[in-house]
């Protein structure tokens, strides 16, 4: 990996794991946009399909409380950014090398 | 706006998954034919920004709140909605099967919204508004469009399931995504002149000329 791009991975890693660690800080507690209207427009409840390990981006083991939304958004974060660099790598165009610099 | 499972008939959901699979053809098609090497971390860190600004509800007025959405942003950097496609429908299965929030079953039709309607809408009327009113505006403008007509679509769609009625789903989701895509354009300007700052040759307009020789090659 060229040096940029790992400086690219870095920084963009860093914001993202800031944002991940204010989340449970200033996550509103408010419904969402969409939550709010079906509540005032629609009697229809949500209904998971699965059971999900981390719902509400909370570690159900850790319980309910900012340090267990920290370590859930940590783990997403990382999560998203493994699956996305491998997938990437498998769409990418397959080609002659052309070296750019 | 991620629509939760039981919000959608289960045959309507079908629907929308068969909209996504032409959508995810044509995207991996483009990826195969235009997606550099280079670009491969960009499109890792997009996806981990994408999930952590989607997951944070910022509050906004009337007791409610909303998150970024974002898929102006990929399409932009990227010249393509295809690219926004690829990067919703891996953070919103991340997001559904890990995270609770939004639904397996609404799969097809979150990634409709946000990745296709947000990917599409905001490449191309970026690149209706950019002659008249000059880029930085235009960015702002096409980024508040993605995000408040996703809003709509999915107050369309609930309309359709049977959840929403028409008129005060459009006006209710159309009022609390108006306030969230001035922070969506906020966020989409500072990142792509950050981009366009330290990493110009990230950004696909900037290569716009090596992409279009390919294009003609193609045809």
């Amino acid at each position: 990996m060229r040096p940029k791009d790992r400086n690219l991975i870095i920084v963009a890693v860093v914001a993202c794991l800031i944002i991940g660690v204010m989340a449970p800080f200033i996550a509103s507690n408010n419904p969402d946009g969409l939550e709010k209207t079906a509540q005032q427009i629609s009697s229809k409840e949500e209904s998971g399909v699965i059971n999900s390990p981390f719902t509400d981006y909370q570690i159900t083991l850790l319980g309910d409380n900012p340090f267990s939304g920290i370590i859930a958004m940590i783990i997403g974060i990382l999560i998203v950014l493994g699956l996305g660099y491998v997938i990437a790598l498998i769409l990418k165009k397959r080609k002659t090398k052309e070296n750019s610099e | 706006m991620h629509i939760p499972d039981g919000f959608i008939p289960l045959q309507q959901c079908a629907i929308y998954f068969i909209i996504l699979i032409p959508a995810l053809i044509l995207s991996l098609r483009w990826a195969r034919n235009n997606l550099d090497e280079k670009m491969v971390p960009l499109m890792a860190v997009l996806a981990a920004g994408i999930f952590a600004i989607m997951s944070i509800n910022i509050p906004i007025p009337w007791g409610t709140s909303g998150h970024m959405v974002g898929g102006a942003l990929v399409a932009l950097i990227f010249c393509a909605p295809e690219a926004a496609i690829i990067i919703f429908t891996l953070v919103l299965l991340v997001q559904g099967l890990f995270f609770g929030d939004g639904g397996l079953t609404t799969l097809g039709a979150n990634v409709l919204n946000m990745g296709i309607i947000g990917g599409v809408v905001g490449l191309y009327s970026f690149k209706i508004f950019r002659k008249p009113i000059g880029k930085v505006p235009a960015i702002f403008l096409a980024s508040w469009l993605s995000i408040f007509l996703a809003a709509e679509a999915v107050a369309v769609e609930l309309w359709l399931a049977g959840t929403f009625p028409l008129q005060a789903g459009l006006i209710l989701m159309g009022l609390y995504h108006s306030i969230i895509g001035i922070l969506e354009g906020i966020l989409t300007v500072v990142v792509i002149l950050a981009l366009e700052k330290t990493r110009p040759d990230l950004l696909s307009w900037n290569q716009k000329r090596i992409s279009n020789a390919e294009d003609d090659e193609r045809k």
